[in-house]
């Protein structure tokens, strides 16, 4: 009976945890965007009033929240895979060698995902910026015109996605670091008996012996790509024009800057299927990895 | 919804157990102390020059003012929590562009004449007209007194525009687009006037002084005008003309200072941010009136006070505000935040008028007006407002089909 327990016991912690602020806030978006909950409805709760779906038709006649669904959707795409890629080429070098100099390097590379948000955009906004930005300073130096980082509708997007994606390799570098301990050192001895060459062996062993680590950071990845917030929260709000506008932004202006709340509740749980779809979706195509 | 009921209720009913028995454990003294306690919700980062403020009324009243001081990015977060949680402060200052979804949310106190009979300062004819009592009333209850006011002026480098032959700040709009585009001549990265992208006042003080109005006589929001139109013209035309910047970063003190953008509309803070940042260019710019159309109405802005519905201190916080309101309190705040009063005598101060920037200010004050009070004016009817202008000089949207899109999306929103 105690040891039938015991587990139970160690993951219940978690699952509390997990219940209250995870699948009960959940629940209870669920319940808000079915309602026309504001300002006053929050002070008094009588005032507010069951309207069905009308938050949900209304969210899909809103050019604004197709402009952010669209502006996510182009940051995902551009940003996954440049931060997958990256970081697991950072981790392969990083890998080759242990003495000081790359461990120095290993820091290095993990303080942006440890530096906070607002010293960061700090720092890219005055490097973004048109009139006394480094960046156009440079080009400047070579005679090239200046560019508006920030202020041009399609740079935005990149400049945004640029400052992310040096965020977002730190904690992924480590992560695949890790993974490339477990890689057995008998298959790159065997390898190299073979005569392979250094890049051969990193594509036909390591980088297949990686495949769950890969899974796991592109997972991840996605999920936090989908949730993309601080960046434009800081350095743009959303601007110019809604060009840099993503969901999460979108649900906070309408939920805590315009007080809607019943209506940024339904936007969340739209945000919440497509991330839970699009997770089961890499779960299910998944080739489980028994080779190893 | 029953169960998040309780789960929200158990916590608050074990909270205020313990609130209760630490009471008792007090002895008498719980109830009384709490009235010798205000707390004081300011706007910004003043709370150090608002202690000062309230010392004396502190020391007079024995009543401990604690003053905590929100940042402007996080009043409308800090509010919602405030509202959600009914654990707010006891008195709130209000911009007055978030006044009617203040109001709205029910947590301020009605300061109708009855509840205001015993504070003499506080009776609304006290205040600037615009902001005074009805003026501010959300749906006919007043939620709030004026506090500090704030209005919109030109300011100009007189430096910068005498070399290039300009000897006066433009009275007019028409003169300011002919002396910008003179100033955008000056080179590559120079303009001659700054049009901030993110605010949404300029185009409605330009349509005030084209002699339109944004609100019909019925309250509603109305912006197919011909006297919009013209100040659609004018405000991209700066654009057309190249006297503007484009990006959106453009700082807007470092490019007065650095005479970039020599001339631009701006509040009384701006003054404050010049001589802090370019303390070597006094003497070189200056502050008119607001250029005029057929009419020269600015802005009229600033924050309100208002008293949490929930306070156990209501008389004390009354008074408060009443020590707020005596001109005297009103030009010392003056003198140590740079706030322009509210409060008419304390307009009309010598010790006031006697500063030439000021004098601007305190004249532009006489002819302002408040945005109009519609449910959500910076999220919603601002928003489209700009989103429309800058679609047109940004991104090349035709004039006809932005306009359109701004009819549609604020056809129907109302002060009432």
């Amino acid at each position: 009976m105690k040891a039938r327990s015991a587990p139970y016991l160690f993951i219940a912690p978690t699952m509390i945890l997990l219940l209250a602020f995870g699948v009960l806030p959940i629940l209870i978006a669920l319940f808000v965007s079915f309602t026309d909950m504001n300002l006053a409805g929050l002070g008094n709760w009588s005032v507010i009033e069951f309207i069905g779906l009308d938050n949900y038709t209304k969210l899909f006649a809103d050019p604004d929240f197709w402009q952010a669904l669209t502006n996510t959707g182009i940051f995902a795409i551009i940003g996954v895979p440049c931060v997958v890629i990256i970081s697991l080429v950072i981790a392969l070098l990083l890998n080759r060698s242990g003495n000081w100099f790359f461990k120095a390097l290993r820091t290095f590379y993990f303080v942006p995902a440890i530096t906070a948000i607002v010293a960061i955009s700090l720092v890219w906004g005055y490097l973004y910026n048109t009139q006394f930005g480094l960046f156009n300073y440079i080009l400047s130096l070579v005679g090239l015109p200046p560019v508006q980082w920030l202020s041009d509708p399609v740079m935005v997007k990149v400049s945004l996605v640029l400052v992310a994606v040096w965020r977002g390799t730190g904690l992924n570098v480590i992560i695949f670091l890790a993974a490339l301990q477990g890689v057995p050192k008998e298959y790159l001895e065997a390898a190299s008996l073979d005569g392979a060459s250094e890049f051969r062996k990193a594509v036909s062993v390591v980088i297949p012996l990686l495949r769950f680590a890969i899974f796991f950071v592109t997972i991840t990845t996605i999920i936090a790509w989908l949730q993309f917030f601080d960046e434009p929260f800081v350095l743009t709000k959303g601007g110019p024009l809604g060009e840099s506008t993503s969901v999460s932004l979108f649900l906070y202006q309408t939920g805590f800057s315009a007080s809607q709340f019943g209506y940024a509740s339904a936007g969340s749980v739209i945000l919440f299927a497509i991330i839970a779809a699009i997770t089961l979706i890499q779960l299910r195509t998944r080739r489980s990895d028994d080779d190893y | 919804m029953k169960r998040s009921r309780l789960a929200v209720a158990a916590p608050v009913a074990v909270v205020s157990i313990i609130a209760l028995a630490g009471c008792a454990g007090g002895g008498g003294s719980g109830a009384s102390s709490d009235s010798k306690e205000l707390t004081v919700w300011v706007m910004g980062d003043s709370s150090a020059h608002f202690d000062e403020l309230v010392a004396p009324f502190a020391e007079k009243s024995g009543i401990t003012v604690d003053t905590v001081a929100i940042p402007w990015d996080a009043v409308d977060q800090k509010f919602t929590t405030a509202v959600a949680s009914g654990n707010g402060p006891d008195i709130i200052q209000i911009g007055v562009s978030k006044l009617r979804t203040f109001a709205e949310s029910g947590a301020l106190l009605t300061l109708d004449e009855s509840a205001l009979a015993d504070y003499p300062n506080l009776a609304s004819d006290n205040f600037l007209d615009g902001v005074a009592g009805d003026a501010t009333a959300v749906a006919g209850d007043v939620v709030s007194v004026p506090w500090v006011s704030d209005t919109r002026v030109l300011y100009s480098r007189t430096d910068v525009l005498a070399e290039n032959g300009i000897t006066e700040p433009p009275a007019t709009w028409e003169a300011l687009r002919t002396d910008a585009m003179t100033l955008a001549g000056r080179g590559d990265g120079q303009y001659g006037y700054y049009i901030p992208q993110w605010d949404s006042s300029l185009p409605v003080i330009m349509t005030w002084d084209q002699g339109g109005q944004i609100v019909t006589d019925s309250g509603e929001i109305d912006f197919d005008t011909p006297e919009f139109e013209a100040a659609v013209d004018l405000y991209t035309g700066f654009y057309a003309d190249g006297s503007v910047p484009t990006n959106a970063d453009f700082d807007q003190t470092q490019g007065f200072t650095s005479g970039a953008t020599p001339m631009l509309v701006s509040g009384p803070y701006l003054a404050n941010a010049i001589e802090a940042a370019a303390p070597e260019l006094d003497g070189k710019w200056t502050v008119s009136p607001i250029p005029s159309g057929t009419d020269n109405t600015s802005l009229l802005a600033g924050s309100n006070l208002g008293v949490w519905g929930s306070t156990d201190n209501k008389d004390g916080a009354l008074s408060l505000l009443d020590f707020l309101s005596e001109p005297e309190t009103q030009l010392t705040w003056y003198g140590i935040d740079s706030q322009l009063p509210t409060v008419k005598a304390a307009l009309e101060d010598a010790s006031l008028t006697a500063d030439p920037l000021v004098a601007v200010y305190a004249e532009q004050l006489k002819d302002s007006a408040l945005l109009p009070l519609v449910p959500n004016w910076d999220g919603e009817t601002g928003k489209a407002l700009l989103d429309a202008l800058n679609s047109i000089v940004l991104t090349g949207t035709d004039t006809k089909t932005a306009l359109q899109t701004l009819f549609d999306a604020t056809s129907g929103t109302s002060i009432d």
